[in-house]
């Protein structure tokens, strides 16, 4: 037990000093297995950590996934989604605050990442919004959120690594979070009514969409809705793994984006080299959390921790609610992925002894991670709009995002009280 | 000089890792639409994939590196002396060059020992000891970035905040 919180403490310790996290966790890991077990394991486990991370065909969804996504963004697809959005609710008081999340939701059926949802809505929602006159608070707050909804609606980079790291079925866990991404939709647009409601100035209503022009705004979207269908009904439906869907995403989205006239050899490289970065950043801290889980696997801390919980006896739901509370608090500081590959050894292995479903706790992991990322004063969604939107202060950025923060709240308590809010679905997979 | 030297490192480790990445969407392409469609599949598809992974990752870390990609925790950063940060970020980045030495270090071992059993793949025996010590080198080219880092800092950045691309 004390050897884990020594290891843990030298994390904190190290990242403080500006250590990057995943130098930090291997560091750490190799070092305490190295104390504990000897030394020339510890070096031959760690080669051999490092030989079957990179060595391993199933993780090849990670960077696929990830080139779709970015394939996508770059073909300009983001512009009509949120025109055929804003088509049918851009006449309400709030309108275009609503078009964004709808907008968000559909991107994010495409995209996996949260980040990049925001950065591209940004580009796309906040000038029509400025234009409107909305407040500026609102704007941002609207895209923060909404971009959050890219790691929900599969597919979803943070599913495929806990998926990974848990060895969760990952088809499994993107069909969970559909539901569930609805319910966080829902709830920020519940938001958006609340914000509006309160400060009508700050989301005039848009002008009305003639039917007619609503269905010609849909129509420019059926290429990727067709893709989105393919892909992940494909998996759903067990056509293929989502080793497979990742690569006929990619391709899919690699085509699409060639017939929009979007992508000349050097934006096709651009795309390579900046998704094969993510990926290297992301297997640089996955095989570092896995070092770090070696150790902390070595040491009595899991087992010892899981006693003394399940000796507590606690009703099981409120054990999940306190770990969910650690994790909304843990996130308004830390990076997400290091957060959750740094706790799931320790948290994991007690969900399961309770008896709780891996996939639904998988889906509460995405929605920490989705608080976590627009929870001020450490959010890196609301740090890509502060990048990109040079004319907003950070402090409005900030202002506005606490409603969405407690949307997301919300939807967390949701499917924690709700089980097959996220599980139904998936209970239909083999 | 260095900067020179950058620019030919994103290149080769960007077409090595560019490259990769678009065989393995390719692979997987032509793998199943082959099963699905017409009942033949790409021989040995599954180790190519993970033999062109090796690339794509261990290319892409050099790059990662050069860039300051890496997750840091910088809320401390506005607090801090410039001259304080500088020395912060030299004894960092020597850090991180002898973590990623040691790495490379024990993965030439590793390679070396695959080499001797002879380990190759189950369908197209293609020999593995090769790509370990690529992955060696790799390792040791971005131990080697961390230290031309110690004496040109780059600085430190968000990744997907400038390219919309992104860890989450």
């Amino acid at each position: 037990m004390t050897e884990s919180l020594i290891g843990f403490g030298a994390i904190f310790l190290l990242a403080l000093l500006r250590v990057p996290l995943a130098f930090a966790m291997g560091f750490v890991g190799f070092i305490g297995l190295g104390l504990m077990r000897g030394w020339p394991a510890t070096a031959a486990g760690a080669a051999q950590v490092v030989y079957e991370t990179g060595f391993a065909y199933t993780l090849s969804v990670v960077p696929l996934f990830i080139l779709m996504g970015n394939f996508v963004a770059r073909a300009g697809l983001a512009q009509e989604l949120f025109r055929a959005a804003y088509a049918f609710v851009g006449h309400v008081r709030g309108g275009l605050a609503h078009a964004t999340v709808l907008a968000c939701a559909g991107f994010g059926a495409i995209c996996g990442s949260s980040i990049a949802t925001a950065a591209t809505m940004a580009k796309v929602a906040y000038p029509s919004m400025k234009k409107l006159g909305y407040a500026d608070y609102l704007s941002t707050g609207v895209i923060a959120a909404g971009g959050t909804l890219g790691i929900m609606i599969p597919p979803s980079t943070i599913m495929v690594i806990y998926g990974i790291v848990t060895e969760t079925h990952i088809g499994k866990l993107f069909a969970a979070g559909v539901l569930p991404g609805l319910v966080c939709a829902a709830m920020m647009m519940g938001a958006v009514v609340y914000i509006t409601w309160r400060d009508p100035a700050a989301g005039p209503a848009g002008e009305r969409t003639l039917w007619r022009d609503r269905l010609a705004a849909v129509r420019n979207i059926w290429g990727v809705a067709l893709l989105v269908l393919l892909v992940l009904g494909g998996i759903y439906g067990g056509v293929f793994t989502a080793t497979e869907g990742a690569g006929i995403g990619a391709s899919g989205a690699f085509f699409f984006a060639l017939a929009r006239g979007a992508l000349t050899p050097r934006v096709v490289f651009e795309i390579l080299v900046e998704s094969a970065r993510t990926t290297a950043m992301l297997f640089t801290i996955l095989i570092a959390a896995m070092m770090f889980a070696n150790f902390v696997n070595f040491t009595t801390m899991p087992g010892d921790l899981k006693n003394w919980i399940l000796h507590l006896g606690l009703p099981p739901l409120a054990i999940v609610g306190a770990m969910m509370f650690i994790y909304v608090l843990l996130g308004t500081i830390m990076e997400e992925l290091s957060m959750v590959l740094l706790t799931i050894p320790v948290f994991f292995p007690i969900v399961v002894q309770l008896g709780f479903d891996p996939v639904w706790f998988g889906v509460l992991i995405v929605l920490v991670v989705q608080i976590g990322l627009i929870s001020p004063p450490v959010g890196m969604n609301l740090f890509v709009l502060n990048s990109l939107l040079k004319g907003v202060a950070l402090r409005q950025i900030f202002k506005g995002v606490w409603l969405f923060v407690a949307s997301l709240v919300v939807a967390l308590l949701t499917v924690l009280e709700f089980q097959p809010l996220a599980l139904w679905l998936p209970g239909f997979m083999k | 000089m260095i900067a020179a030297l950058r620019r030919t490192l994103e290149a080769l480790c960007g077409l090595l890792a560019a490259a990769a990445l678009f065989a393995i969407m390719w692979l997987t392409l032509f793998d199943v639409a082959g099963r699905k469609l017409i009942d033949t599949s790409v021989t040995g598809s599954l180790e190519l994939t993970e033999m062109l992974m090796v690339l794509v990752i261990f290319a892409g870390m050099p790059l990662v590196s050069l860039r300051g990609e890496h997750v840091v925790f910088d809320s401390l950063d506005p607090l801090l002396e410039a001259w304080v940060r500088r020395a912060q970020g030299f004894v960092v980045d020597l850090l991180c060059a002898a973590a990623l030495a040691g790495m490379a270090w024990l993965m030439w071992v590793k390679a070396g020992n695959m080499m001797q059993y002879g380990d190759t793949t189950a369908q197209l025996k293609i020999p593995q000891g090769p790509f370990v010590y690529v992955m060696s080198v790799l390792c040791a080219l971005t131990g080697l970035v961390h230290l031309l880092l110690t004496f040109a800092p780059t600085s430190h950045h968000h990744p997907g905040v400038d390219e919309g691309g992104g860890t989450l």
